[in-house]
């Protein structure tokens, strides 16, 4: 089915972190048990020798998946070869289970934004980025999932809810979602939408991982998705909600105000008692 | 791979929603916040209302987002810089160099590409007030600084190098090649006392807040800056020995010992020929040239 082979698999049980370069520290020294770690792509992509020392180290301990915020897909212009062509050749080089990006658009008209930006969600757009999803998918060689966007604001010409957007483009790609809880959480109490009624679209045989993170309510009342606390008793609910319809491999992600790795480890540990 | 158009009326939502981002947050009460009535019409239009904001209010989480991901980006980066001037007025020489020169790279690491050479180019006065405290800071340490600050971002992110080491049969050719500098190695210059600033200013105990800059320098001193494994370090050099390396960097080996020769006075002329035979061998030894490159 991939161009690559048959990719290695996770367990559904997996539970692993983001890895971020201020433990690298921490980790290197103490290696603990976990089920695999997820790396921001565009960081390994470059020729620099301080995060490819890393990787290096880091991929003979864990299995490793890419998790992209660059790739655009919802953006005007097609991403750069090369930029694809590095994003696979990371991919073979730490034999990554599987690929993810965002179901959004970070750049326009030669500007790059560098935020995880929507679209209205309308069926012209599902067709597009289906296809669109489908080609890079094929391109990689490995599984490739979406994942679902916390946002702030909604449009007026949207027809369709965002999760009918999400699982038909899923569907229409042949991809896989990789579902984040604490973002259709954030765009829940943005939006004023059941999370529930979000999860009930979600094909989870098609779902390569979960999310979970921490978000903060700015001084406007609007919730952002910042990555810069422990998750919420709400998110991990609605976590327990997702492992029920279909355990899947899990991973927390921390960027901001990042403790030392034990209360990031300790945070993860508490994603097996919502299992239960 | 053929790449499906985006439809029309999606490429003009993303130009103004990329016109919002980009619209600089206002200093005027004393924090960063956003302008919202500069935002475009057509966009707002298209915004739903939030439950308890305006499409306005919602439009700019994302517009302050832009911006403070930027500012972080850059303090990180540029952190004798940020700590000379504080970060209040650090942010707003972010915003203007921001605002004529935005991303344009998926690349997050290339965002302050060019930020010192703008400074150099467009802080107008020879003396900029940096308040609080209330004190004046002389340009020209700020743009040393923030080169310092660019030459350590690029020494460490630098690919690994393998040196150049010369051959035997080299020698022939030595002096009409031309030494490529490492992209691991910098050649640094201060006027103040910048790179022990730096220093404190990254240690493990940083220095938040506008930070003093030291008297100016009798005469101005030269490093140079390596990557030894992970770790940087700093060098001295004798005046000579740093002419002698700018000047092997932008000259064939043969043209920058005559050039050096010929700035010396007679007394350093004396010892010059195993003076350079000493500072060759050293810059060998560190492993600071990349290649000998001869024309055809």
């Amino acid at each position: 089915m991939y161009s690559r082979g048959v990719p290695p698999t996770l367990p559904a049980d997996a539970r692993g972190i983001g890895l971020r370069s201020a433990h690298y520290r921490e980790l290197l020294e103490s290696w603990p048990a976990l089920d695999y770690v997820e790396v921001i792509s565009e960081n390994f992509l470059g020729d620099a020798l301080p995060p490819r020392y890393h990787l290096d180290r880091v991929k003979e301990h864990y299995p490793i998946v890419l998790h992209g915020v660059g790739l655009n897909i919802l953006g005007p212009a097609p991403p750069d070869a090369s930029y694809l062509d590095r994003v696979a050749w990371l991919a073979d080089y730490v034999n990554a289970p599987f690929v993810s990006d965002h179901l959004c658009w970070t750049g326009a008209h030669g500007y790059s934004h560098h935020d995880l930006l929507p679209t209205p969600y309308v069926p012209e757009l599902v067709e597009l980025v289906a296809e669109r999803a489908a080609l890079v998918q094929h391109h990689l060689g490995r599984p490739f999932g979406l994942e679902n966007l916390s946002s702030y604001v909604e449009f007026e010409q949207s027809t369709l809810k965002e999760w009918e957007f999400y699982a038909g483009v899923v569907a229409r790609a042949g991809c896989h979602f990789m579902l984040d809880v604490n973002n259709i959480y954030v765009s829940s109490q943005n939006h004023g939408f059941a999370p529930d009624e979000y999860l009930e679209a979600i094909d989870f045989s098609r779902v390569l991982q979960v999310h979970v993170a921490g978000h903060t309510r700015d001084p406007s009342g609007t919730i952002v998705d910042t990555h810069d606390q422990p998750v919420v008793d709400a998110v991990w609910q609605l976590y327990r909600a997702a492992m029920r319809r279909a355990p899947r491999p899990t991973l927390l992600e921390w960027d901001d105000r990042i403790p030392p790795l034990t209360e990031v480890l300790a945070e993860l540990a508490k994603a097996k008692d919502y299992c239960q | 791979m053929s790449w499906p158009a985006s439809p029309a009326w999606l490429l003009e939502l993303q130009d103004a929603f990329g016109q919002m981002l980009r619209t600089p947050l206002s200093r005027s009460t004393g924090t960063l916040s956003a302008e919202t009535g500069g935002y475009p019409p057509a966009l707002l239009a298209q915004t739903k209302l939030g439950r308890e904001q305006s499409s306005a209010e919602r439009l700019a989480v994302y517009n302050r987002q832009y911006w403070f991901r930027l500012f972080t980006l850059l303090q990180v980066a540029f952190p004798l810089t940020a700590a000379l001037v504080g970060f209040w007025r650090f942010n707003q020489l972010a915003s203007y160099f921001l605002v004529a020169r935005p991303p344009r790279s998926w690349d997050l690491e290339r965002v302050g590409d060019g930020f010192a050479d703008f400074l150099s180019q467009t802080l107008p006065d020879a003396e900029f007030e940096v308040q609080p405290p209330r004190r004046n800071l002389p340009r020209a340490a700020l743009v040393e600084a923030a080169r310092i600050d660019a030459a350590y971002r690029d020494v460490f992110g630098a690919p690994p190098v393998t040196p150049f080491t010369p051959a035997l049969d080299d020698a022939a050719r030595l002096l009409h090649g031309t030494l490529r500098l490492s992209p691991a190695v910098a050649l640094l210059t201060e006027s103040w006392p910048l790179c022990e600033l730096r220093r404190l200013v990254v240690g493990p105990q940083p220095v938040e807040g506008s930070t003093g800059l030291g008297a100016r320098l009798e005469t101005p001193r030269s490093w140079l800056l390596g990557r030894d494994g992970l770790k940087l370090g700093l060098l001295p050099l004798d005046p000579r020995e740093a002419q002698l390396l700018r000047l092997l960097t932008q000259n064939s080996v043969g043209t920058a010992l005559a050039r050096l020769e010929a700035n010396c006075t007679e007394a350093e002329l004396l010892h010059l020929p195993e003076q350079v035979q000493t500072w060759l061998a050293r810059s060998v030894r560190l492993g600071i040239w990349a290649s000998l490159e001869v024309g055809s």
